[in-house]
């Protein structure tokens, strides 16, 4: 490998703020919550030392019939954000940059959701999606497809679906400008030249711009999947804390909030403490593992 | 003709996304009786009397201050430390490499409501509780973890020769890190700015729970005053919305264009 | 050092922001020389606080007392539990009636209130205190300020037009409603989309069917279950005025369901009574009415009820005495008063008179009529019985499940804790 070796030692200086900060301010405070799996909490009051009897209270029926169908919906959730938002994203990101006028405009606006305080976002789309007075159904009716217009996030059926759009909708910015910022990176002489061999502009894309965009698509997966598996704040608010309709929107983000938030539990603290760890230890652990495959295609 | 119906997508995909945004400007003129008579109905004339309400109430004009002093600082801290972070990470090779990176991903992998408690304990032994820079250290921390992975990766994926003519003039890791390196990424900066900006600049759950002088409050606390468990006032919440995101707007408008300039500085290489 | 510039960026905008941490210490209101400033903590709007406490202070001239009001859901309880176990909390603060009050009483974050200090105590009623006890040591931690009762609120204008009046029987209301029907009005606007909102509609409309407070006191001794038939027939009244509520029910959220109330589309909303305080300012113009649904075997209906919070004293907080002298005006007839003229909601304080004509009514048929609200009663587990029985009623109306399977979850969950 060309990486520079010279003066190793200059590395960790570099490192030192940075790890210095994440771990007095985020490790610390999380993995101190982690470590509070292993006690008996009386609310904010540790008690006694409790081994693995939170664990066990996780593997009761009533936690299964839960943890395994938000599992899979964080799991469709990845998906839906891989085949929809991420590949509008790569779609915008290529169109915009042979775009030459409304560029700026176009990018703007379709970031813009982002900026929207979670807040409002659940009320907003319920109302657009409404079936009394949304104007979604209305168009939908308007246009002759009666059969379309549905209670989009009433229906379990509709509901996962519904969010995943929704998602798209609130960060399909972020794909997109990851992938306006590395096609930006991709020298033009590359494309010329395979032109002038003769290759057509699907073929420039699929042997050239593809292969050199995969570094950015490896970073957009990992960080997809991350966001998937701890997604939290939209789906509360469009479904609320227990993933209406019927949990068909229920993920492990909301089944730690009930967990530690929503119940009269005086022990919320550790078994929702040692939920989190079952999730971390997934979580990170398939992080790992997808990235290693990743870099390994690449 | 194929480009016009690309170009008929990408405007009808704006429209999409536009058209939330646009409901919420529109009821953010309307009285709040008016959202519940008729909630996509239209302003009846140019009533300001939400944004008035909002201004006041919501002390927008104490809070607007603190706002902008945390959320700025703990940006630029943050993406200061992970900016040199990244570097190593992504261009230099040293034991331990791929354990610190892990290590940098990990806080991304759990929910952050779970540490609220010990940060609790931690701010306050540090007497950071009701000080603003608690709350920008909080920040600043909890936007390294994305931070570093997306700088890594960027620059990793600058060309290798670069390191080498570097070294070959004699530079060392920090003049090669300020001058060749950080001016081919300031599209990742500005990347890493705008989606680290915006979630901080929304949250009110930490200024809540840290701060306990009212005159230290940042300005979406000053909004959830309009949303009560059953007294939800959406008129001027809108109205207060609205006036929170219009900074958004200026400061994604500005990174945008940082990115484009990067862009087209990529062309010209 | 070649880091210094970069050193330099960092250290500068920290230091900006110095100077307003070392002032927070000086200037915390607790500590400012002669008066004893007293922090309430609670939810709802802040001006209604300063307006009640004013008189408080105008009493008690050497006590200032300083509201904050926080948003509800769940920061509020995560707020409070931080708070309490700091340094820098409440003196006083909203406490969750019931389950949720237990983590902090447990905790020992709060100061248990003797009848030596808060003489009002002893004449609250038995079912109120309850919502304000620690399950373990039986103890009082909260002044209970508010009752909640839970009823149908109708739009007069729509009544009238229609020749509709309350109606006395199960069958005057389904007639109502199939007369609205027929007119293209709503009947009751109620969405199913947001879960917590459907055990509030099941107990107005079911509570009659198993018989209030009798039935939950046997399910707690465990003579009977909540899959008796009684309860199961109570719940299924949902089902059955499935055709008076808005079309794709399911879909339609809260918010919905207010709007189609406020707009005039609907003429009838089943809920609590802190929609009146929405209402009123909210659905301008519509001139409102409330009634509790007849038993539908005949008879009177029941208006379920349930103790909305207390006010409970910080263990550490540094001004006891005054805390608890605070604290024994909110048990204060003088203080209940004011909370329900200002709040335009019940106060829990005993024999308290509304003032306003709406509120006076439903608290007479609340002292005829009332019941303990069966959810607030059972909301406890982990996950709470509340969250399974929200989701299955909601399975229930998607037509996943039956009423009696709806029951057997609540069953289910409550055995794992009763």
């Amino acid at each position: 490998m060309a990486l520079s070796t010279t003066r190793r030692g200059s590395s960790y200086l570099f490192l030192i703020p940075a790890f210095l900060l994440y771990s007095v301010f985020v490790i610390y405070p999380l993995f101190t919550g982690l470590s509070y799996s292993v006690f008996t909490w009386k609310g904010t009051l540790r008690d006694t030392f409790a081994g693995f009897a939170n664990y066990a209270a996780l593997l009761t029926e009533s936690f299964l019939d839960q943890l395994l169908p938000a599992l899979g919906h964080n799991f469709l959730l990845f998906a839906g954000t891989m085949l929809v938002q991420n590949t509008l994203g790569l779609a915008f990101a290529l169109a915009l940059s042979r775009a030459r006028r409304g560029k700026r405009l176009l990018q703007t606006m379709f970031a813009l959701p982002y900026l929207v305080n979670p807040l409002v976002i659940g009320y907003l789309w319920t109302l657009l999606l409404s079936p009394t007075f949304g104007p979604v159904n209305a168009l939908l009716s308007g246009a002759g497809m009666d059969g379309l217009a549905m209670p989009w996030l009433g229906d379990p059926a509709t509901a996962l679906p519904t969010v995943i759009v929704i998602m798209t909708w609130q960060w399909v910015g972020f794909p997109m400008l990851l992938f306006s910022a590395a096609l930006g990176g991709i020298p033009q002489e590359y494309a010329e030249a395979a032109r002038t061999d003769g290759a057509g502009s699907s073929q420039v894309f699929w042997r050239i711009t593809l292969p050199l965009l995969r570094p950015a698509m490896g970073t957009i997966t990992i960080l997809s999947f991350i966001g998937s598996m701890n997604t939290f704040a939209l789906v509360y608010a469009l479904g609320g804390s227990n993933g209406a309709p019927a949990g068909a929107t229920d993920v492990l983000g909301l089944l730690f909030y009930r967990a530690a938030f929503a119940s009269g539990d005086v022990n919320a603290m550790g078994t929702s403490s040692s939920l989190a760890v079952l999730m971390f230890t997934f979580i990170f652990g398939s992080t790992l593992l997808l990235q290693r495959v990743l870099r390994r295609k690449a | 003709m194929k480009t016009l119906w690309i170009k008929l997508l990408l405007w009808g995909y704006a429209v999409f996304s536009m058209a939330p945004l646009l409901v919420m400007l529109l009821s953010s003129f309307r009285p709040t009786a008016d959202i519940f008579d008729d909630p996509l109905g239209l302003p009846t004339g140019p009533d300001l009397g939400n944004y008035a309400k909002a201004w006041t109430e919501a002390s927008f004009s104490t809070y607007v201050v603190n706002s902008l002093i945390v959320v700025v600082s703990a940006v630029l801290l943050g993406a200061a430390v992970s900016l040199l972070a990244a570097y190593p990470l992504g261009r230099r090779r040293f034991a331990g490499r791929g354990l610190f990176a892990a290590y940098f991903i990990s806080g991304m992998t759990l929910p952050a409501h779970l540490g609220v408690l010990p940060l609790f304990y931690l701010l306050e032994s540090l007497g950071l509780i009701d000080s603003l820079l608690g709350l920008i250290l909080v920040y600043a921390a909890g936007s390294i973890p994305f931070n570093v992975f997306v700088l890594t990766a960027f620059f990793r994926q600058l060309p290798y020769e670069l390191d080498e003519a570097a070294s070959l003039d004699g530079a060392g890791p920090l003049a090669t890190f300020w001058h060749v390196m950080l001016p081919l990424v300031r599209p990742a900066i500005a990347t890493v700015i705008v989606f680290q900006f915006v979630p901080l600049w929304n949250d009110f759950f930490y200024p809540l729970v840290l701060m306990r002088d009212e005159s230290k409050l940042t300005l979406p606390v000053g909004l959830t005053h309009f949303f009560g468990e059953f007294q939800n006032d959406w008129g001027t919440l809108f109205a207060g919305l609205v006036m929170t995101t219009i900074p958004l707007v200026v400061l994604f408008v500005l990174a945008t264009r940082q990115i484009v300039a990067g862009l087209t500085a990529g062309m010209n290489r | 050092m070649r880091l210094a510039p970069l050193a330099a960026v960092v250290l500068l905008s920290v230091a900006a922001c110095a100077p307003s941490s070392t002032s927070s210490s000086a200037l915390s209101p607790s500590q400012s020389q002669d008066k004893v400033t007293l922090s309430v903590w609670g939810w709802g709007p802040e001006e209604n606080f300063d307006k009640m406490f004013a008189a408080y202070e105008k009493l008690n001239p050497g006590i200032d007392v300083d509201a904050r009001s926080f948003t509800t859901a769940t920061e509020y309880d995560t707020i409070l539990a931080t708070g309490l176990a700091g340094d820098s909390g409440p003196d006083l603060a909203w406490l969750r009636a019931g389950p949720k009050l237990q983590p902090l009483v447990e905790a020992g974050r709060l100061l248990p209130l003797e009848a030596a200090d808060i003489p009002g105590l002893k004449d609250y009623d038995e079912g109120v205190l309850r919502s304000a006890k620690g399950d373990k040591d039986g103890k009082v931690y909260g002044v209970p300020f508010a009752v909640q009762t839970l009823q149908v609120i109708y739009n007069k204008k729509i009544f009238a037009d229609h020749g509709i009046s309350p109606p006395r029987t199960w069958a005057d209301m389904i007639a109502a409603a199939e007369k609205l029907k027929a007119k293209e009005i709503i009947p009751f606007a109620f969405g199913g989309k947001d879960d917590w909102m459907l055990p509030i509609v099941a107990g107005v409309f079911g509570t009659a069917n198993w018989g209030g407070d009798a039935f939950l006191d046997e399910v707690r001794a465990k003579t009977k279950k909540f899959t008796d038939p009684a309860f199961v027939e109570g719940i299924d009244q949902l089902n059955k005025l499935r055709p008076y509520f808005p079309d794709d029910m399911t879909g339609v959220s809260y918010t919905d369901a207010q709007i189609l109330f406020s707009s005039g589309k609907a003429a009838m909303f089943p809920g609590g009574l802190w929609e009146l305080n929405f209402f009123t300012e909210n659905a301008e113009g519509i001139e409102l009415g409330v009634f509790t649904p007849p038993a539908p075997k005949g008879g009177q209906g029941l208006m379920p009820g349930f103790t909305d919070g207390s006010y409970g004293v910080s263990a550490k907080t540094k001004y006891k005495a005054e805390a608890l002298k605070f604290a024994a005006w909110l048990a204060s007839k003088d203080y209940g008063q004011l909370y329900t003229d200002t709040l335009r909601v019940f106060s829990a304080v005993p024999g308290v008179t509304p003032t306003d004509p709406l509120l006076k009514e439903v608290s007479t048929t609340f002292d005829q009529q009332g019941a303990t609200y069966f959810m607030n009663e059972f909301a406890y587990g982990n996950p709470s019985s509340q969250t399974v029985f929200s989701k299955a009623l909601q399975e229930m109306l998607l037509g996943r499940i039956t009423a009696q399977q709806a029951a057997e979850r609540l069953d289910q969950s409550v055995a794992t804790w009763l």
